[in-house]
């Protein structure tokens, strides 16, 4: 049986928030975190959910030292966060805060080398350890520039980078391929396996569901500072009652469509579109991938032909609205909007 | 000791006396090579110190109305303070070069903790197992290096300006006094550190320290010309302790705190105290920042 590698016991985080209200000052108690327990296992790639403002970031802060939590304990790698600060740090690898935390006004390569130090890594190894990250991340082009001059997607790819100098057995992984382009964070998502493979363990938070399902051994879903779904992707999509949607697009007879509705499992079949001749067939099944070659025999005769089909199942952002009620990528986006903080000035 | 979860050691990090060595010299280095990226910086602010010693030095010939009376009304004035000195040129701009070392200290250190903050570094260096110490021994190094830097060359320009000789006194004592007066120095940055780093803020307070600082440090006057009250605040400020042991020497004139076994004792008790202090505050601030929003809220 796998060892939890990171241990959370009734984690509480509430911080003191000002508020001005027309013209009147007072404080506000937030509770980031209420009472969070969790274990995540030695070499799993671990996914933390939710929307903006649910509490993702306020965990992560208290794992990796930079909080301290009001209540509760945790343990990284088998130190105390609260009393064992350094060795929790010596553990682990951050990208927490997208492409911010470089030096601008030095190079790719210089950054690396300074963090690289800061992790206690020895000079040689350190050397060594510089070039082989900048072979796997295709580093080259640009590492010799100062990070003033890179774009968005660059500064995000030596901020991966930085995360692993040390090569610790813990990585910490927040929104990793937001501002990537579509390959670098296919590449990235890559290197995440291999790392997963090598046996590292990872936490890694996104509002990508197909990201999640991707990477992940196991997620949690959070919400106001609450745990309120853990378990594999599967496991958690099969957990809500929901039916699937097979879209079939094609050429069908009445007849066709008659035997899909005698199809035991098949709740409805619902024509969505006609238009030249072909028909779009939505077609509403308990159990999708059960009785898919069942869905395939009945539709099929009569000359008909089918073009294309697509089985839609249940996904985490299902999960999400079926445990809170709401959207998982509204919630991000009007949350991220109203408590966005102003940056600099 | 590893409990409560397995522990798959630190990776390629080797924590220990050389990394921490390694630590403080790599901060160092980077702070240096960043500055060398803003082409002239050092240099421009080494004119700071002649033009903050030109304005009394020409106030003071054209209130007297030559110089020789200015001389000789610095004379007489200092005489009252123990020190009675008519090289009122050298004086001054001695005392604006110790001003700008110790500006320069805590202005460095101010900047840095806010431009890391705003930037994200500050809270990347806080998520890296290095020694706050450490990295703070880095910066503040490099802060030292800039600040004397900033000292020689304003002292070497300014000499040549004002037709005055730095070096007919006893340089090895006095570069002695400046160096046993940085500890103090680098605990008042510390404490400044902190202070930014709560308040979110550096340009307003350096603004307001670097005029207290000029005032309390006597950089134009000796401070036993404040009235009594102000005059001990001002003789407990290290900087002023600093200032009046270089400037002494090197102008062969006595100390305003007594023999030079005092002004020695006297340094090194702040030499040991206020780094102690500066540091505490530190930390304590440090833990209150992390109980709160954390280092990274800007």
């Amino acid at each position: 049986m796998a060892e939890p590698i990171i241990r959370i016991e009734r984690l509480s985080k509430t911080y003191m928030s000002k508020e001005r209200k027309k013209g009147a000052k007072g404080k506000k108690a937030v509770h980031a975190l209420k009472d969070v327990s969790l274990d995540i296992e030695d070499g799993e790639v671990f996914g933390l959910l939710g929307p903006n403002g649910a509490g993702k970031t306020t965990l992560i802060k208290c794992l990796t030292t930079l909080l301290i939590p009001t209540s509760g304990r945790a343990w990284v790698n088998g130190y105390d966060v609260l009393a064992e600060e350094e060795r929790v740090r010596a553990s682990i690898g951050c990208m927490l805060m997208g492409d911010r935390g470089l030096y601008w006004k030095l190079t790719g390569r210089e950054n690396l080398d300074f963090f690289g130090a800061l992790y206690h890594v020895p000079r040689a190894p350190r050397r060594k350890r510089l070039q082989d990250l900048i072979a796997l991340l295709k580093l080259d082009d640009f590492v010799d520039r100062t990070v003033e001059t890179y774009s968005a997607g660059q500064r995000m790819i030596v901020a991966f980078a930085k995360s692993l100098i040390h090569d610790a057995p813990i990585l910490f992984l927040d929104e990793p391929t937001v501002t990537m382009d579509v390959p670098t964070a296919r590449d990235l998502r890559h290197i995440v396996k291999e790392l997963h493979a090598q046996g590292k363990t990872i936490l890694y938070t996104t509002h990508l569901m197909h990201e999640a399902e991707e990477l992940c051994n196991r997620v949690a879903i959070i919400d106001h500072g609450e745990i309120i779904a853990l378990g594999t992707p599967s496991d958690l999509k099969s957990s809500i009652a929901r039916e699937d949607v097979v879209s079939l697009e094609g050429v069908f007879s009445d007849a066709s469509i008659g035997r899909l509705r005698a199809v035991q499992g098949i709740r409805n079949v619902a024509v969505a579109t006609e238009s030249g001749g072909r028909t779009k067939l939505e077609v509403l099944c308990e159990n999708s991938r059960a009785i898919l070659p069942k869905i395939i025999e009945a539709a099929m005769g009569d000359g008909a032909t089918i073009e294309f089909i697509r089985s839609s199942e249940p996904t985490l952002e299902d999960v999400f609205i079926a445990k809170t009620g709401r959207t998982l990528s509204v919630d991000t986006r009007v949350l991220g909007e109203r408590e966005a903080r102003p940056r600099g000035r | 000791m590893a409990g409560e979860t397995v522990a798959r050691g630190f990776g390629l990090g080797r924590p220990g006396r050389r990394a921490s060595i390694e630590v403080v010299w790599t901060v160092f280095k980077a702070r240096l090579r960043i500055i060398s990226r803003y082409r002239g910086a050092i240099l421009l602010e080494s004119f700071i110190p002649i033009f903050f010693a030109g304005l009394p030095i020409f106030l003071g010939i054209a209130v007297a109305g030559s110089e020789e009376q200015a001389a000789q009304n610095f004379f007489d004035n200092t005489q009252l303070a123990g020190q009675g000195t008519n090289e009122y040129r050298l004086y001054v701009l001695l005392g604006s070069s110790t001003f700008m070392v110790v500006s320069l200290m805590l202005w460095l250190i101010g900047y840095w903790v806010r431009r890391e903050q705003e930037t994200g570094t500050l809270e990347s260096l806080y998520l890296s197992p290095a020694k706050r110490l450490h990295i703070l021994t880095g910066v503040t190094s490099y802060t030292l290096v800039r600040s004397l830097s900033a000292f020689g060359i304003a002292l070497a320009i300014g000499s040549l300006v004002f037709g005055v000789n730095p070096l007919s006194g006893n340089i090895l004592a006095a570069l002695g006094f400046l160096a046993l007066g940085l500890p103090a120095l680098w605990g008042i940055s510390f404490l400044f550190g902190a202070f930014v780093m709560r308040i979110k803020e550096a340009n307003a307070v350096i603004q307001l320290v670097q005029w207290i600082l000029a005032f309390l440090m006597g950089v134009y006057f000796p401070v036993t010309m404040f009235p009594p009250v102000l005059r001990g605040f001002a003789m407990a400020f290290p900087p002023t302790l600093m200032n009046d042991a270089v400037r002494s020497t090197l102008l062969n004139i006595s100390s305003i705190y007594g023999p030079w076994y005092v002004v020695l004792a006297l340094m090194f008790m702040a030499a040991w105290i206020v780094p102690l202090l500066g540091y505490e505050a530190f930390t304590v601030m440090e833990r209150r920042i992390k109980r709160d929003q954390g280092v990274g809220q800007f």
